[in-house]
């Protein structure tokens, strides 16, 4: 319809979405209680007699200090109304709501990827993350999509296993082909 | 009033297709559809017209004296799905597109919108090669 | 001139034709990914790592570094022709590079930044030969407690200096300081952290968590707010030979020098980055051009791009001074390099020049070849890197995963690396989201163990007394040395601050045309 040019935004330090701060307190309170578990797991690590002066604990000590410190930092800050300004990019776009259907579908491919490489080997598996990554990020058609997939993942496992010899298992359809395994 | 759709693409190809369609409309005693449409997924997309492309043709379009509608934007459909559902919406007696060469690997890999329009039109299809 | 004898034998390295090729396939993934929007040069060489073990050490090494310097080379292809400006680094030659080519003047952009590069380039990489042996004989002198004071100087510069927010990117530290701490301590043979996984106990491999981070982190962001809408290009037209014209040349050579001896001294100190080298640049052209010319300035001065663009890439070889010598990455790219030399057991430091000599001429050698290739491949074509921005985004961030699992897979062959790279993915997308800089965490892998082994020996030394470890004369002044750095960076964020408002403010930077579908 018309032409709309975001011209005040298109600048750096946009503050987006009054609701984030609750994600951000989340995220920093995540940072004191990865400190907390530091000194409570570094309670637990055993000093040999060995140990010279400063023994193994010192150190995580000090890095669980920083967390709890800084995390609290954080909390005070992001309280007084200091929020983070995410990060921009080429092909990001800091004025729409996040989308997390697609980043729980994108999580989900990759999920499982993870439980295929086992079973049905690596080409497989790689075809269909891509294919079902693609599909997430709205690629079209699908019939595109499905022999991009396939092409792409034949031609890394040949490069990489086939050529460069490293160890990515073919799978029981690829098992008797020489060409796709090291 | 039967329709003519045109799907534009802003290059040589397309003027030529575009005075094609015209020449086709005025015959025809039609009205022009014409189609620019992207997906918008790439950070550049050369078949899509901006608005300098638009006004020119918009120019050229006025002068040929054919009643004529303008369709561009972006869209949630591919540019083929565009075009044939605008000459479904306008029962169109023919659709025109500009036809360029291409090798089977780059038709295997980006596909071909002339293709997905040939195979999908209800009507006859004019394919302007240059 | 045992220097130039050994970078002479670098060359003769270099120069073999399977190097010369492994240097023409490093700049051209390198340009490519500069030229590619959500991937850089620190992401690539993440990924490339897991899948070039079976490479030689130097063929690695020159691959890498052609994609360091490549990516520098294509990031300002897109800025002038697009306008949208990957890293702050580019901004102002988005600034001025891309209103030239609106004007019709974009080829003379376009050869002005890579000649500019090619200049500062090879300039800085001749600074960088003659510079670092002597930073290294000096280095090799120091003991533990200057180490951990040099080690603190680039946890703080790079924790609090990168990122728009201090405590947001000493958070990043300490996450990565914490990671590296999982496993068994190299000096007591105690696990730490492992919680009795015997995953775990291995540690978390640091490759891995750069793939996540960088990789699967950026495409989960960019999924959650996938920008839409083309940009039109800026057609460049033509013949290459004819870009510049004689004034063009005129006005240029001035600032690709000056951009150059700016840039080369602001990389080899950790104060920010390439950016800050590009923003001091752009402002002292601007102060230096006179009358008309200063006019030009916001509407498409070549000197606008051609200091900017020579100062990141004298920056860029400059940051190699304290990787090099010091073992000190300040930028996320210098530390994923970093990563490649810990892959072949090469540690960079004090005596990397003594220990791996050859390998590391050879690399200085490479800058050289990969600098000329650059110049000669980038001009030509333009063309075909606008080409490569036609992928569509879904197939270029797909590709990104499916090779960023790949990556991870290759670590042990294990499933469980792929589902670690999935979980520390999602932090690098909840980093991204809230603003915490990437480069602190991953800096923070690799410095962390080295650091605390030199604190533990210093403190071993001094008898725990922790007084010893600002005291010796070395120590004090690198201390002193970092609240200077500290003062200046401040001052220098607050100006290109206010500059940035001044120019950037009136003419948006990302001028993308958002059309809605005219049904």
């Amino acid at each position: 319809m018309s032409t709309s040019l975001n011209g005040t935004s298109g600048g750096r330090g946009t503050n987006a979405a009054p609701s984030r701060p609750v994600g951000e307190l989340v995220f920093a309170g995540l940072i004191v209680c990865i400190g907390i578990v530091g000194f409570v797991a570094g309670a637990g690590i055993p000093i040999p007699p060995s140990a010279g002066v400063v023994g193994p604990r010192v150190f995580p000590y000090l890095v669980s200090g920083i967390m709890v410190a800084i995390g609290i930092g954080l909390i005070i800050q992001l309280l007084r109304g200091h929020t983070g300004a995410a990060e921009e990019g080429e092909d990001i776009d800091p004025d729409v709501k996040t989308d997390w259907l697609t980043v729980g579908k994108l999580v989900g491919f990759l999920a499982v990827h993870i439980a295929l490489i086992v079973p049905l080997g690596w080409p497989v598996a790689a075809a269909v993350l891509f294919f079902g990554s693609a599909w997430s990020l709205g690629a079209k058609p699908w019939w595109r999509n499905a022999i991009i997939a396939i092409v792409l993942a034949l031609i890394l496992q040949f490069v990489f296993a086939g050529l460069l010899g490293v160890s990515l298992p073919p799978g029981f359809l690829l098992e008797g082909v020489e060409i796709f395994n090291g | 009033m039967s329709a003519v759709v045109l799907g534009y693409v802003p290059n040589a190809l397309g003027d030529a297709a575009a005075n094609a369609a015209v020449r086709e409309a005025r015959q025809r005693g039609a009205k022009l559809v014409v189609v620019n449409t992207t997906r918008a997924d790439r950070l550049v997309d050369p078949a899509f017209a901006d608005d300098d492309d638009m006004s020119r043709l918009q120019v050229t379009l006025q002068e040929s004296g054919v009643d004529f509608t303008v369709h561009h934007g972006t869209s949630k459909d591919t540019a083929a799905e565009d075009v044939l559902e605008a000459a479904e919406r306008n029962a169109a007696e023919l659709i025109v597109i500009g036809l360029r060469h291409r090798t089977p690997v780059g038709k295997l890999i980006m596909g071909s919108t002339a293709q997905s329009i040939l195979l999908g039109a209800a009507c006859n299809v004019l394919a302007v090669k240059g | 001139m045992d220097n130039f004898l050994a970078l002479m034998e670098g060359f003769s390295v270099a120069m073999q034709p399977i190097y010369l090729l492994y240097a023409l396939g490093g700049v051209l993934v390198g340009t490519a990914v500069g030229v590619l929007p959500g991937i850089g040069p620190a992401m690539t060489v993440a990924l490339l790592m897991p899948i070039t073990y079976s490479l030689d050490p130097t063929a690695a090494i020159i691959v890498f570094a052609g994609i360091y310097y490549g990516g520098m080379y294509g990031g300002s292809t897109t800025s002038i022709l697009l306008n949208t400006p990957g890293e702050s680094a580019s901004i102002v030659t988005a600034l001025e590079g891309n209103k030239m080519a609106k004007a019709g003047r974009g080829a003379a952009a376009l050869a002005t930044a890579a000649i500019g590069s090619f200049i500062a380039g090879t300039v800085a990489t001749v600074l960088l030969s003659f510079v670092a042996p002597y930073v290294a004989e000096f280095a090799v002198q120091i003991g533990p407690t200057e180490y951990v004071a040099l080690m603190i100087v680039a946890f703080l510069t790079v924790g609090a200096l990168l990122g728009s927010s201090v405590l947001r990117g000493l958070a990043s530290l300490g996450l990565g300081l914490f990671i590296a701490l999982i496993g068994v301590d190299a000096l007591t043979a105690q696990q730490r952290y492992t919680f009795g996984n015997p995953f775990l106990a291995d540690g978390i491999d640091v490759v891995l968590v750069a793939v996540a981070l960088f990789a699967v982190g950026e495409a989960l962001y960019v999924a959650s707010r996938l920008r839409h809408g083309p940009v039109k290009v800026i057609p460049v037209a033509g013949r290459w030979t004819s870009w510049m014209r004689k004034e063009d040349w005129k006005r240029s050579w001035k600032p690709w020098l000056r951009g150059t001896f700016i840039g080369f001294p602001v990389g080899t100190i950790p104060a920010g980055g390439a950016d800050v080298a590009t923003f001091l640049s752009y402002a002292s052209e601007r102060k230096l051009a006179k009358g008309e010319r200063r006019k030009q300035f916001g509407k498409g001065a070549i000197e606008g791009v051609a200091g900017p663009e020579s100062a990141n890439n004298a920056a860029a070889a400059g940051v190699l001074v304290p990787l090099l010598t010091l073992g000190i990455p300040t930028t996320a790219t210098a530390a994923m390099m970093l990563v490649a030399f810990q892959r072949y057991n090469i540690q960079p430091g004090p005596l990397l020049f003594e220990v791996e000599g050859a390998l590391v001429w050879a690399l200085i050698a490479s800058l050289y070849v990969g600098n000329l290739m650059l110049l000669v491949l980038n001009l030509p074509l333009v063309g075909i890197w606008v080409k490569i921005l036609q992928i569509p985004r879904p197939y270029l961030y797909s590709g990104i995963l499916v090779f960023a699992a790949m990556g991870a897979f290759s670590v042990n062959f294990t499933p469980v690396d792929v589902f670690v790279l999935l979980v520390v993915g999602v932090l690098g997308f909840f980093m991204r989201r809230y603003g915490y800089p990437i480069a602190p965490l991953v800096v923070g892998i690799i410095l962390g163990p080295i650091f605390e082994d030199q604190l533990r020996r210093s403190l071993a030394i001094s008898q725990g007394d922790p007084i010893a470890l600002v005291s010796t004369p070395i120590a004090a002044t690198i201390y002193i040395v970092l609240i200077v750095i500290f003062a200046l960076s401040f001052w220098l964020k607050k100006r290109q601050k206010a500059m940035e408002s001044e120019v950037v403010d009136p003419t948006p930077v990302a001028v993308v045309e958002q059309k809605e579908g005219g049904k």
